[in-house]
């Protein structure tokens, strides 16, 4: 009686311990769907919030600013460095002030002139035009009448003297004539050490021959008041007459490439002048790359204009003597301050002077440090 | 969770099927409307230009119809310079005039202006035609003229720049469109596997409970009524059909473990039965031996035997002798099992007793082999078969009975033999005692209580064989004889 009560009792606790484990499987399983069920729900909602969000980031347009005027720049050749650079001292100062400013002639297809330009940004109907102006009467015609429109005028680095143009913004060209001055004399006395050296060479010096390129069409009055002020700047500095002789060369830059067919006209004429004078970076670069193709680096001295990459790295090899730098971003600042000071008190200077600065073989490592560092 | 597996197995079946469909739906609702929201997206791409080439052909529209009306100064082109020169008015207005970082916007705004200004040259132009000043008309035509020029040329630019932008644009949108197809598929197929592994897991769940009560079965079909019976997790129709297999097993096994008791019981009954038959009978016997003091009765009968004695009775005195000496062995003996000589004393009272009762018509032979008279048999034997034979064979012959004891070896057998030569025995009263149907006479009183069905059973017993005891009789009046065999030793 009692053995069999055991083995029921046995039984009784097998049965209990296998009826645990089926719950604890049941337990496991209902887990294991509770997850999988969860699973499959997350991924859906997961997947449906990625894409959402995907497309909203797809969607969205980037920030847009909304500025309150509207400046034009106008320049005879958008692309150039020199007036890249201007533009974006401009843009930088015009942004401060929740200012738009535009380089007229970047999204319009085929090549336009400044007057052409000056046409559209007039039909525009902008806030102001800032424009690289010249001496011409057409040009004088569509300022005035610009103005005449209520939209206020600013020359930029090329005046107009005539017009009814708000103010000048350009560099003080007798100072840049004058720099000019102390580089050929530099030169010259360089010249005077060697032939003192040779001294047998004393007997049948040579005058130096300096070459000044300006341009045809324009009736720069810059042009000339660099030339004036390169040649009082010898004159103070003791240079004998027949030492140096100052020649004006005239380049053709009516068509895109004549520039450079006219420079290398120079070089192959018989005198090859000792020191090339150049007014623009256009000029500049011909005018060195002409030295190197026809060989004469350290018989041509080449005093450039401007301070674009190719021009330093050109005086760091020597074949540039120096260039001149001019402070592009203070002047596309001064435009905007001249627009601004119009808006804002209905007046402004008439002229505005951007600093320039000299770079020649003995500062150029220092120049390029410091671009570096403003980079 | 419970209340799902507890529904019934139809609808737990059809509520997972349409979960999964409806899993599956839900992703292709999705998947429809982001390609929907894609294709629309992608419709609008090139709107701009579109709109830009809507725009140009307005203008272009309206610099032919004022060169028409100035070369022909027709009706029709005046209106249709009217007209479209509305329309393109309307063009203009719906341009934007804002200045923003973006290019389109400042672009717009200029084709706007310079539209506007366009269209006021053209107006002029048309006056004065209209007025018939030919120099200012001509110089104003030129002037429209060229702005159309650039109007044009800014629009070709806005167009060009907005084809670049919207290319990109529709780039990108492509490869989204790529990327939700891979992530579309990623999660269609992660869904699909979600949906198969909880599929497998919910009919696992539904169907292990029929696989435990199939086990089960099994075993309860192979008779072990101990398995474990499964449990009933749901109650749907698999819950029921458990318990209600559980119930079965169950009742199974109350019902044997109750017919097991019942017939435990009847047994303990019988037993009980026995053994108060058993103690009855022990009561009896203790009653009536109870009723005879023993030793009163020797005392009386010694008292009796030396009161005969010393009155010279002898006769008197050896037969109150006897008579005790056979009642001592009847009341000393409680020992089974006595030798062959003693029952033969036993046997000599007797019959000494009857002859001195019946003044001695006994004639009694003894041919005894004295020495098997120490071999062993059970006690009170030969005296009931020398009664029996006293009483059914010489009773009524008066002096002519005669009782034979014989006492012999017969190969191994020790034979003891009473015989008579009385009245006999048929050989179906033989047949009848022997396999003890015989049916006692109560009416006659002249027994000790011990009949022959008793010995013979006693003697079979001891002996272990069923021929131990013989009897043999001529017939009717020609004598009995009662032959026992003993083995020897």
């Amino acid at each position: 009686m009692s053995c069999s009560f055991l083995s029921a009792k046995i039984q009784f606790m097998g049965t209990q311990d296998k009826a645990e484990k089926a719950a604890e499987k049941l337990n496991n399983q209902k887990y294991l769907l509770l997850t999988t069920v969860l699973f499959t729900l997350a991924t859906l909602v997961v997947g449906a919030l990625v894409f959402r969000y995907y497309m909203a980031d797809l969607g969205k347009t980037q920030e847009v600013t909304e500025y309150d005027k509207y400046y034009v720049m106008i320049t005879d050749n958008y692309k150039s460095d020199f007036w890249q650079s201007v533009y974006k001292g401009a843009f930088d100062a015009a942004k401060d002030q929740n200012i738009y400013v535009d380089l007229l002639g970047q999204n319009i297809g085929g090549d336009y002139t400044c007057e052409q330009l000056m046409k559209v940004a007039i039909a525009s109907q902008v806030d102001g035009i800032i424009v690289f102006a010249n001496e011409n009467t057409e040009i004088t015609d569509l300022i005035n009448e610009a103005v005449e429109k209520g939209i206020p005028v600013i020359t930029l680095y090329g005046d107009s003297t005539n017009s009814k143009r708000l103010s000048f913004v350009g560099v003080g060209s007798y100072n840049i004539g004058r720099e000019y001055g102390r580089q050929i004399f530099n030169i010259i006395k360089e010249k005077r050490r060697e032939d003192f050296i040779e001294s047998e060479k004393m007997g049948h010096r040579k005058t130096m021959q300096i070459a000044v390129l300006v341009n045809t069409d324009s009736q720069d009055s810059g042009q000339n008041i660099i030339i004036s002020g390169l040649q009082e700047t010898l004159e103070q500095e003791n240079a004998t007459n027949s030492e140096f002789s100052i020649s004006i060369v005239p380049i053709d830059n009516t068509n895109a490439f004549s520039v450079e067919e006219s420079i290398r006209d120079i070089f192959l004429n018989e005198s090859i002048p000792d020191v090339i004078v150049c007014l623009n970076e256009l000029n500049t670069v011909c005018a060195y790359q002409a030295v190197v193709d026809f060989n004469k680096v350290g018989d041509v001295n080449i005093l450039g204009y401007y301070n674009s990459e190719a021009i330093v790295s050109a005086i760091e090899k020597d074949v540039v003597y120096a260039t001149i730098s001019i402070d592009t971003q203070q002047m596309g600042q001064y435009c905007i301050e001249a627009l601004s000071d119009y808006y804002d008190y209905g007046n402004t200077s008439e002229y505005f002077t951007a600093d320039i600065t000299l770079i020649n073989k003995g500062n150029v490592a220092e120049y390029l440090q410091k671009e570096e560092t403003d980079e | 969770m419970n209340r799902f597996f507890n529904l019934p197995l139809q609808k737990k079946i059809v509520s997972i099927y349409m979960a999964a469909n409806l899993i599956i739906f839900i992703v292709n609702v999705f998947l429809v409307l982001g390609i929907n929201n894609m294709a629309r997206d992608m419709e609008l791409v090139y709107q701009d230009n579109r709109q830009l080439n809507k725009f140009s052909e307005s203008l272009t529209d309206v610099q032919d119809n004022m060169t028409d009306y100035l070369s022909s100064k027709t009706t029709d082109s005046l209106e249709n310079y009217y007209r479209s020169a509305q329309n393109l008015q309307m063009l203009a207005d719906e341009l934007g005039d804002k200045v923003t970082d973006l290019a389109f916007s400042r672009m717009k705004r200029n084709i706007k202006y310079m539209t506007l200004n366009y269209l006021e040259g053209v107006s002029q132009t048309v006056e004065a035609k209209r007025g018939r000043n030919v120099e200012k008309y001509r110089t104003h035509y030129e002037e429209a003229t060229e702005l159309y020029e650039y109007i044009m040329d800014y629009i070709r630019g806005l167009n060009n720049e907005q084809f670049v932008s919207n290319s990109q644009r529709y780039a990108e949108l492509s490869g989204a469109f790529r990327a939700f197809e891979s992530l579309s598929i990623m999660v269609l197929t992660l869904v699909m596997a979600g949906n198969i592994i909880s599929i497998i897991i919910i009919v696992g769940m539904m169907i292990s409970p029929l696989k435990r009560l199939a086990s089960s079965a099994n075993e309860v079909a192979a008779g072990n009524f101990d398995t474990t019976l499964p449990g009933t997790p749901y109650h749907d129709e698999i819950g029921i059909v458990i318990g209600a297999f559980n119930k079965m097993v169950i009742s199974i096994k109350e019902y044997i473990i109750r017919q097991r008791e019942s017939m435990e019981k009847e047994r303990l009954m019988q037993e009980k039965e026995l053994t108060m038959e058993a103690h009855l009978k022990d009561a009896q016997l203790k009653y009536l031996q109870a009723q005879i003091n023993p030793h009163f009765l020797f005392n009386t009968l010694n008292a009796g035997a030396q009161l005969a004695m010393m009155e010279g009775a002898d006769r008197t005195y050896e037969y109150v002798q006897t008579v005790a000496d056979f009642f001592r062995y009847n009341v000393k003996n409680h020992e089974t099992e006595v030798t062959i000589g003693e029952e033969v004393t036993l046997v000599d009272n007797y019959i000494r007793i009857l002859n001195v009762r019946f003044s001695g018509d006994i004639q009694y032979h003894k041919q005894v082999d004295e020495r098997l008279l120490s071999i062993s048999m059970p006690t009170m034997v030969l005296q009931p078969v020398v009664e029996n034979a006293v009483n059914h064979g010489i009773r009524e012959m008066g002096d002519k009975g005669v009782i034979t004891l014989r006492v012999y070896r017969e190969d191994n057998d020790v034979c003891i033999s009473v015989s008579d030569n009385g009245k006999g025995i048929s050989i179906v009263d033989i047949d009848r005692i022997l396999d003890g149907s015989w049916i006692k006479d109560e009416k006659q009183p002249d027994t000790n209580g011990i009949g022959m069905v008793n010995v013979i059973s006693r003697l079979r017993l001891f002996t272990g064989n069923d021929n131990a005891v013989a009897i043999r009789s001529g017939g009717l009046g020609k004598g009995c004889e009662v032959l026992i065999r003993l083995p020897l030793a």
